[in-house]
């Protein structure tokens, strides 16, 4: 047995373990990309450093054998450093979006793409609740948004941007025809409750929110109906009758809504005392309007931006009241992130913004990438809707035309995980062009993308064990260094009997399976 | 033009017939494929694939990662521009640029548009003293300026017409009757500079004037900077040593030493018996030739500093006569360790002698033996090290033209001393002459049982064979070079475990560099002693060093340890050229760094070396001049190891790449104070973090020159290039000084050049491309940077 120290905890192992694994036995955990159990080191994403405390060197401790007397350290700041260069390092060659641009734009996060594939197979029902995870009125916004989110497609300067408002308003649209409507899983109720001033678009928001995770919305509004400024667009365009079907919806989890009701100061300070929070959704601030003794400037209350906590403690500030703003969509948005903000708070004492998750990005698509990403596409023109909307096949053929430019591992991609974690910047050492965007598509399913390859060799190694005909080599060396199949052959002949190993070891999501949906 | 099917079947069957059917002959496969058809077809390496055990992933990988190996059809000549340290500081860019003008190559064009020529850079083709260097299929060119361009093409062209009925008219000289001795340098610096063609020369008037004189190939003497050298020996008078021998000057030389043989009675008027009357200028006039004698003080100064341990009998010894290594002490070292010393005496000897790896990271090679030596196991391999890469050295290449027997020698004497079974010489894919010299000395060697079973009937058995590298700087990397040698990619791994634990094929392999060996029979037949009184405390006795750049007297040394930087600058290389002032050294090539002039009197040791930001390396020694800007060096180095770069890990692949892209940045005049910080942390981590020395000392050159001439980086980052180098930062002026010759728009491609006659010149910086033409051109240094 040998006998080695990890972060000041001794542990025996048998001889050939490499540190890694040993550190593993301790229950340490050494973050790493290229490593695969059972598919033999290769030493190259560098990211499993630890430092030897004899001599100060670092060693990748996936294929360091672990040695008499060794004494490592795993976890300093100089370890953490270095993870973070070498992360740094990868990501600056890295050609792929965790996140769709559509989905970075939409000030409600939605998820967009995911949407559109459900719709395009016809899963109106499924793709609705991918709207309702960010979006708690998706037909009042289907007719109302400007839809910033069509600004960001990548469709738009190849012919016309998908129509991803009109996709949203038919899930909506769809399930209000429904007699048993959508209800999102609702977690059982904590016994927090939180009243919201304000039955607008924010307000209705952050209370559906609030009560899918548990703790009782109460809405108050002064108005007659719930809608808030809403009720004031042209019927023509919003009958209100729409209104009244999504507050339903939200109703229907168990929110409270008290219209009628004026909230001056001292009911203010009441619900402070009754409440474990107040959310203040009251519109836009204008003369005369009751601001509780919240701090304000020229554009409305003030509010820490990453938490919209007002200057009181346990009261938020969300919506136009913040700003006045045409744009329903980022009320709706502000809503979902405060009852995120507040959820959080409950459980840890503390408010503290949301976490915000590392995405990255290359921006525009060049001419030949275009090629490569219709290749998961249509070419079909923008389809054009009528007053009422899409019909399914419209909407089903309109989806179609998404160009998929979210990745396909957002969840297990371990690149992205890290960065998160050692809190990577992907333009730091972007000094030179990227690289090209490709995606090559085989008929089994499995797609790669090269860009997003991090040339940790698993799928070679996996290919290699599994004695595939052609399998993935290594092509040229150095920075240009590519991986892909010998002989120019298709990628169904690389991967015959591996496809769905590779693609389920790949780090990243260079190689993925088509259907795989980490979102759903 | 498709090649034929059944062309390409039948040679790939022949080619694998020959090199065998397993993993590690992947390599030695595709280079006789592409011997064969000049690229590799794709057809003939699916056809190897389904022949052999080789693997289509295998191949494809092994294809693409080496530089020889070209996977598409080049034009019928190949023409390689040196890209190496001296030559690139002597202007090997604007050379290559020319070319690319010359066949009006565009983008990625490589070839031109006849299909008749490619073009392309090469790390260094081993002649640093005749920078910039180009060669064409085989024949070198030397200093070759980028107005040159088409001549060089011109004469390649001649030279293509002639070569046909040109027959090598060999003839050995009879040796009964000598009246003297022509010794010929044959290594490659000579070769390059036309010392083949002297050969000839001096067999033909052998021939024609039926002197009797034996003619014989010596190595390398060292003297790169005056080759091709001949040297005339008549029998009973003291040598002479001519320079810069053309061969329509041999028949002179001849006459002017021997006798012919009666029927040249035009001859007999002739005054040969003083020759010294005769190499006067007016009998060679106006060419750059000239006598040189041993006893002249700029020859004394370049030969009595060196002491010759690795390159003794230099300029002496045929290389490939065995006979004569015998008589000059070869194989005594040998005999000794086969016949009277055990394996531990031998370890115990070099131990003592204090020898360190001359590759570059100077591990005690007595150690290394022991290891490898206390490692029980049926098989061990052997490797000598001769993947010489370091643009600027060229030490190895030497070694194995000039002293083959020697660096045998050294390996069968570590083989008894480890016990090693079978051995390898890795010789570099640029080193054709020294392949074939070493391929004959192994022929010659096993003739008279120096190599094989039962040597010299001691009852030890070893034998070498040769394998080709095929272009990749990091197979000096041991275990890259062992992946190598076993038919992979040239990737390092982590060590441990160390080669002496488990090498080739996982057995225990000893890896030594080719100068290591060539010191061991030496070390054995005089002792520890006499090797370990040579040096500093740390160092032992001699180093094997490059000497090139900006220097009068550039060529191969060998310096006791100790010497100092000064000493080898000013007094062995004669100081810098054209009386420009001496900046730095660059030593240790793309893992070294520059030393300053304020360091001038640095001790040549590993750890004085180390110390001042720079490393022995493999021994490469550039000298730089004022006008030579230290950004430009930093980014030249880089932009080698860049390209040598596996891929394999984060640090090297990525981190030398954005290193590289931060000084073309700095280089261009857009560098910023934030770009150089980011250059400092890159350099740290790549340092810290890469798997293998190449990435570990990768930043070196960048760290060295950070540490002594952060100033010029701070000048470019403002938009100046002190040193009047970086090309985006400069511009060309004439200056008053014009005598309006037409001269230098004569030679302008771009005709930027404004001009009447007689009057001032005028550059339009718009169309001028900086290619240098004009200021090589000007008769007066009228032409000047700004």
């Amino acid at each position: 047995m040998i006998t080695l120290t990890i972060d000041n905890r001794t542990i025996d192992v048998q001889p050939g373990t490499m540190v890694w694994e040993a550190a593993r036995q301790l229950g340490i955990e050494i973050p790493t990309l290229c490593y695969l159990d059972g598919a033999d080191h290769f030493t190259s994403c560098m990211v499993c450093l630890v430092k030897d405390n004899r001599n100060g060197k670092l060693l990748p401790s996936c294929s360091t054998p672990a040695m008499q007397g060794m004494n490592l350290t795993t976890n300093d700041a100089e370890v953490h450093e270095s993870r973070r260069a070498s992360l740094e390092l990868l990501l600056s060659e890295h050609v792929g979006d965790c996140e769709a641009p559509c989905q970075l734009v939409c000030p409600a996060h939605m998820n967009i793409p995911l949407m559109n594939r459900l719709i395009a197979k016809g899963d109106f029902a499924r793709a609705l609740e991918v709207v309702k995870r960010d979006i708690a009125l998706p037909s009042i916004l289907g007719r109302i948004c400007p839809a910033p989110c069509e600004a960001g497609c990548r469709r738009k300067p190849i012919d016309e941007a998908v129509s991803i408002c009109l996709l949203k308003r038919i899930t909506g649209d769809e399930d209000r025809a429904q007699n048993k409507r959508y209800m999102p899983k609702l977690k059982s109720l904590s016994g927090k409750r939180v009243a919201i001033i304000g039955a607008g678009p924010a307000g209705l928001s952050a209370a559906y929110y609030l009560q899918q995770n548990g703790h009782q919305a109460v809405i108050f509004d002064q108005n007659e109906r719930a809608g808030g400024d809403l009720m004031k667009i042209d019927a023509d365009l919003l009958s209100p009758d729409v209104i009244d079907q999504e507050v339903a919806a939200i109703t229907a989890t168990g929110v409270q809504i008290h219209l009628n009701e004026t909230i001056d100061n001292h009911r203010f300070e009441q619900f402070r005392c009754e409440y474990d929070a107040v959310v203040v959704a009251i519109g836009t601030i204008t003369e005369g309007n009751p601001i509780f003794g919240l701090k304000t400037n020229k554009q409305g209350l003030v509010v820490d931006k990453s938490t919209y906590l007002t200057s009181e403690p346990h009261v938020f500030a969300i919506g136009n009241a913040l700003r006045a703003s045409k744009l329903a969509v980022r009320s709706v948005g502000q809503g979902k992130e405060v009852a995120e903000i507040i959820d959080s708070s409950f459980h840890t004492g503390e408010v503290v913004p949301r976490p915000e998750r590392f995405n990255s990005k290359f921006g525009k698509l060049t001419e030949p990438e275009i090629q490569e990403y219709l290749k998961e596409s249509v070419s079909a023109q923008r389809i054009k809707a009528g007053t009422e909307g899409f019909t399914r096949e419209q909407a089903m053929a309109e989806a179609a035309r998404c160009l998929h430019c979210d990745c396909r591992a957002p969840e297990s991609c371990k690149l992205r995980l890290l960065s998160d974690q050692y809190g990577a910047d992907q333009r730091r050492f972007q000094y030179d062009e990227r690289k090209p965007a490709r995606k090559t598509i085989s008929p089994d399913g499995l797609v790669y993308e090269s860009g997003k390859c991090i040339k940790c060799g698993i799928c070679v190694r996996l290919a290699r064990q599994h004695q595939e005909e052609f399998g993935f080599t290594f092509i040229g060396r150095g920075f240009d260094v590519q991986i892909g199949v010998p002989f120019n052959e298709t990628l169904q002949a690389a991967f015959r009997k591996t496809a769905r190993l590779v693609a389920k070891n790949c780090p990243t999501g260079a190689l993925a399976m088509s259907e795989l949906e980490e979102k759903i | 033009m498709a090649i034929d099917a059944k062309v390409i079947e039948e040679a790939v069957d022949r080619i694998v017939a020959e090199k065998g059917t397993e993993e590690r002959a992947v390599i030695p496969i595709l280079q006789a494929i592409q011997h064969e058809f000049n690229f590799l077809p794709e057809a003939a390496l699916l056809r190897v694939c389904q022949y052999t055990k080789i693997t289509p992933e295998q191949i494809v990988g092994v294809a693409t990662f080496y530089s020889q190996f070209r996977l598409h059809p080049v034009g019928e000549h190949m023409i390689k521009v040196c890209v190496g340290t001296a030559c690139h500081v002597k202007g090997a860019v604007q050379v290559y640029d020319a070319f690319r003008r010359h066949f009006n190559l565009n983008g990625d064009q490589d070839t031109d548009a006849s299909g008749k020529y490619t073009i392309e850079k090469v790390s260094c083709l081993g002649c640093c003293t005749l920078a910039p260097v180009v060669q064409i299929n085989g024949i070198t060119y030397g200093h070759v300026a980028s107005d040159k361009v088409g001549q060089v093409i011109d004469d390649y062209e001649r030279q293509l017409v002639f070569s046909g009925d040109k027959k090598s008219k060999f003839r050995n000289a009879d040796g009964t009757e000598i009246q003297g001795e022509i010794r010929i340098g044959l290594g490659s610096c000579c070769v390059a500079s036309g010392s083949e063609d002297v050969k000839k020369a001096i067999e033909e008037s052998v021939v024609d004037t039926g002197i009797r004189v034996s003619l014989k190939n010596v190595g390398c003497v060292g003297m790169c900077h005056q080759v091709p050298l001949v040297e005339v020996i008549p029998q009973n008078e003291k040598p002479t040593l001519y320079a810069h021998v053309k061969p329509e000057e041999v028949q002179h030389i001849i006459e002017t030493h021997f006798k012919p043989a009666g029927t040249f009675d035009r001859l007999r008027n002739k005054v040969f018996r003083f020759f010294e009357n005769m190499q006067t200028d007016t009998v060679w006039d106006g060419v750059k030739r000239y006598e040189i004698d041993h006893r002249e003080k700029q020859v004394a100064d370049f030969l009595d500093r060196q002491v010759p341990i690795a390159t003794e009998y230099r300029g002496i010894i045929n290389p490939l006569d065995i006979e004569e290594y015998k008589a000059n002490e070869g194989f005594a070292a040998l005999r000794k360790c086969l016949f009277e010393l055990t394996p531990e005496q031998i370890i115990e000897t070099i131990k003592a002698s204090g020898l360190r790896g001359r590759g570059g990271a100077g591990f005690s090679t007595g150690q290394k033996w022991q290891f490898v030596r206390n490692n029980e196991s049926d098989i061990k391999y052997l490797i000598c090290n001769g993947d010489e890469g370091d643009p600027g050295a060229f030490m190895d290449r030497m070694l194995l033209e000039s002293y083959p027997y020697r660096v045998m020698e050294g390996m069968v004497i570590a083989a008894k001393a480890v016990g090693a079974t079978h051995g390898f010489f890795y010789i570099r894919a640029e080193y054709p002459l020294a392949v074939r010299r070493i391929r004959q000395a192994l022929i010659y060697a096993r003739e008279r049982n120096l190599l094989g079973e039962n040597i010299m009937g001691s009852g030890f058995s070893f034998d070498l064979e040769i394998y080709e590298g095929a272009g990749a700087f990091v197979c000096g990397e041991e275990t890259a070079l062992m992946a190598s040698i076993e038919g992979n990619r040239g990737f390092p791994r982590i060590r441990p475990p160390f080669p002496a634990e488990s090498g080739l094929w996982g057995k225990p392999t000893l890896i030594n560099n080719t100068e290591t060996f060539a010191q061991v029979s030496y070390i054995i037949r005089h002792g520890a002693e006499a090797f370990n009184s040579i040096g500093t405390s740390t160092s032992k006795g001699t180093k094997v060093f490059a000497l090139a750049g900006k220097i009068n007297r550039g060529g191969l040394i060998e310096v006791p340890m100790g010497i100092t930087l000064r000493q080898i600058v000013e007094e062995i290389g004669g100081g810098v050229q054209n009386g420009k002032k001496f900046k730095a050294v660059q030593i240790g090539g793309p893992s070294g760094g520059c030393i300053p002039a304020a360091l001038y009197d640095t001790p040549i040791d590993y750890e004085s070396l180390i110390n001042a930001g720079a490393m022995m390396g493999s021994g490469g020694l550039v000298v730089l001049d004022e006008t030579d800007c230290m950004v430009d060096m930093a980014r030249y180095f880089l932009s080698f190891t860049q390209h040598e770069s596996c891929g394999k890990c984060t640090f090297c692949r990525v981190g030398t790449k954005r290193m590289l892209d931060i000084l073309d940045k700095i280089t261009s005049g857009k560098g910023t104070e934030k770009d150089l910080k980011e250059l400092e942390y890159l350099a740290h981590w790549t340092e810290k973090g890469s798997l293998c020395n190449l990435g570990k000392t990768a930043p070196n050159p960048v760290l060295s020159t950070l540490r002594y001439f952060r100033d010029e980086y701070e000048a470019h980052i403002q938009g100046r290039c002190p040193s009047g180098k970086c090309q985006q930062l400069i511009t060309y002026r004439i200056n008053d000084k014009c005598i309006g010759c037409t001269k230098c728009a004569q030679k302008c491609p771009t005709d930027a050049i404004r001009y009447k006659p007689h009057q001032l010149h005028v550059i339009e910086p718009d169309k001028c491309i900086k290619c240098d033409a004009c200021r090589q051109a000007c008769p007066v240094d009228a032409v000047e940077i700004v």
